[in-house]
């Protein structure tokens, strides 16, 4: 799908609109109906989040501004923005901690702040701080007292928590005495207790060292292939490109773009040819394939789809042109992010 | 486990692991083992008559449960206010209000845990002074149980004012604000006996504002009235000595109309802690 401008954003800058607002439906989960469905008769699962124009104004600041999104059941949802963008502010929203001053949010089908789809939710805060004077064990256990969940499981399910996330020999330690990264850790153990259908994860490797957001990544992974939706709240673009199906930009507290990240960055590419033996009209005939321009004794071909170049490097030689070297461009997520945020 | 309870359990097991129980204790038994001492001083020196130590004993015993009054409000403030502050301040309460559990829980949890702390001090340290008191000089007031109520009812009080503004102030403002208004209700009550002795219309009308704005002094009357022998009761009034500006005499308990008062003035502010906090941004 191409990207499209909207004409009804009031945003001076440009916003790319890869995926229709309306919920996606996933017909093999049916634990759920949406709006205006039940006429039909047909069971439909609701979106793990959607958001319409949701909003939250502060006295002196608009911290986010009519955010329309839907996350499916199921994906891993990149929640992209700068630092001050409204995406925390967003989290808070559609976790119940601040209250919206406008729109609507719907999270696992039910009304944001409804207690018991609390239970089917699991968070991992930017600010992750639990209680120092308890161990990693306790903090988990009091989190499976809180979750209501059956005490035969609690062992078990505290001793799962704390090997995924690499604790498993500091179970006994107190939290207090945890470096920042060892209580993310933690604090992403207790967001995994209970197998929550919906995890929300603000900032999840912002304490970790390489190894520790490569293993984060891997639990995310994790996540997707039991079927859980994962909501990862991020400034970081690697992290966005190496786990999640579609993302979400944000800035200035508005939505400037959502797709996939191939959506996102575009398929349209560019290509530099070092071409010699060409007669004077070659680019009338091939005019069809992007934009030429000469840079010194390169061509550069934009606006050119991936699969064209091949016919393109053809039709060069059709033509008596020796081609000494094609080097196709892509543009990165970080190309494209800066370009949104009109950094670029 | 019901999340109230879980709450209230888990403020009980903070005050115990940061040996705030046993700090307590520690402070208790010293300090009523140093009264003991002096009690018996008092009650068994030779140029101290029986009918004196029959009168000084008891007005003593009302001067220690005044500085226990004192140490159990003061406790009460300090270990409510930074009860949710803190946990907001910190982040704690986010991975906690965001689990299926009522923001109504997380306070009334947290109260539960805090008055039965308070409960539990009042009930020791009163129950040791009387009964080393009785031990060391044979005084034992008329209604114990009375006086170790009363007591925490005082601390509850505070500790219930001092939560409610736990959910909109910082800590540190929080607990200045809790000891300010505890000693100026104090305060205002002897203000208010001042203007009963000298027949000042002005300050007594202070003293009784103050009693219902917060009801810590009056209350803490009703500990003073189990504390004093019906003895000493009828020599004051036979001797109309004045004892209208004595702040550590009662001549009579909290009126049940004041009772009642004060259960919806604690009911109202509970109240009012829970709406807060229901409303409060995380």
């Amino acid at each position: 799908m191409s990207p499209t401008s909207s004409a009804e954003q009031p945003a001076s800058r440009p916003v790319l609109e890869v995926q229709a607002v309306a919920p996606s439906v996933e017909p093999t989960d049916t634990s759920g109906t949406l709006p205006g469905t039940g006429s039909r008769g047909r069971q439909l699962v609701s979106p793990a989040v959607h958001t319409i124009e949701l909003r939250k104004q502060y006295p002196r600041t608009v911290a986010l501004e009519g955010l329309s999104i839907t996350v499916r059941r199921g994906e891993i949802f990149g929640f992209l923005g700068p630092n001050g963008a409204g995406k925390t502010t967003a989290v808070k929203l559609l976790l119940s901690l601040v209250r919206p001053t406008g729109g609507e949010a719907m999270v696992l089908g039910a009304p944001v702040g409804d207690v018991e789809t609390r239970r089917r939710i699991g968070y991992l805060p930017e600010l992750f701080r639990f209680q120092g004077w308890l161990t990693a064990r306790e903090v988990l256990l009091l989190h499976c007292r809180l979750l209501r969940l059956p005490s035969a499981q609690w062992n078990a399910m505290v001793g799962d928590a704390l090997a995924t996330v690499g604790l498993s020999d500091r179970g006994q330690d107190k939290v207090g005495g945890f470096s920042k990264g060892m209580q993310q850790r933690l604090g992403l153990g207790v967001a995994l207790l209970g197998a929550p259908e919906l995890v929300v994860l603000d900032e999840p490797t912002s304490a970790l060292d390489p190894v520790g957001r490569h293993h984060v990544r891997e639990i995310i992974r994790d996540l997707r292939a039991r079927g859980a939706t994962v909501f990862l709240n991020t400034h970081l673009l690697e992290e966005v490109e190496h786990v999640c199906d579609r993302v979400a930009v944000i800035d200035k507290g508005q939505t400037i773009a959502t797709g996939t990240i191939s959506e996102l960055i575009g398929q349209q590419s560019s290509v530099r040819l070092k071409v010699s033996g060409l007669d004077e009209r070659w680019w009338e005939r091939l005019a069809g394939f992007g934009r030429w321009s000469i840079e010194g004794e390169w061509l550069l071909v934009e606006a050119i789809e991936p699969q064209q170049i091949p016919d393109l490097v053809g039709a060069i030689v059709g033509l008596g042109g020796r081609v000494a070297a094609v080097v196709p461009e892509h543009k990165s997520l970080e190309d494209r992010f800066l370009e949104l945020l009109g950094e670029a | 486990m019901n999340a109230t309870f879980v709450i209230a359990r888990l403020t009980v097991r903070e005050a115990a692991r940061r040996k705030l129980i046993a700090v307590f204790l520690v402070l208790t038994v010293a300090m009523v083992s140093l009264s003991a001492w002096g009690f018996y001083r008092l009650a068994h020196t030779r140029s101290v008559t029986s009918g004196d130590a029959q009168l000084a004993v008891p007005q003593a015993l009302i001067l220690f449960m005044f500085m226990f009054s004192f140490v159990v409000a003061l406790s009460a403030s300090a270990i409510a206010s930074p009860a949710v502050s803190a946990e907001i301040e910190s982040g704690v309460l986010q991975t906690v209000v965001t689990r299926p559990i009522r923001r109504s829980e997380v306070i009334i949890g947290k109260w539960l845990g805090l008055a039965f702390l308070v409960a539990g001090y009042s009930v020791v340290v009163a129950g040791m002074e009387m009964a080393v008191v009785d031990w060391v000089s044979g005084f034992l007031p008329p209604n114990p149980v009375a006086v170790a109520v009363y007591l925490f009812s005082e601390g509850a009080v505070l500790l219930t004012l001092v939560l409610t503004i736990s959910t909109r102030l910082s800590t540190l403002a929080t607990g200045v604000l809790g000891v300010a208004l505890f000693g100026s209700a104090w305060l205002a009550g002897v203000v208010g006996a001042l203007g009963t002795t000298f027949k000042i219309s002005a300050l007594r009308t202070v003293g009784q504002v103050a009693r219902y704005v917060l009801p810590t002094d009056g209350l803490w009357h009703g500990a003073i009235y189990y504390l004093e022998p019906s003895r000493f009761i009828t020599r004051v009034v036979a001797e109309a000595s004045g004892s209208g500006g004595n702040p550590f005499f009662a001549l009579a308990p909290p009126s049940w109309q004041y009772l009642t008062y004060s259960a919806i003035w604690f009911l109202a502010v509970l109240g009012l802690g829970l709406v807060s906090f229901e409303r409060r941004e995380i």
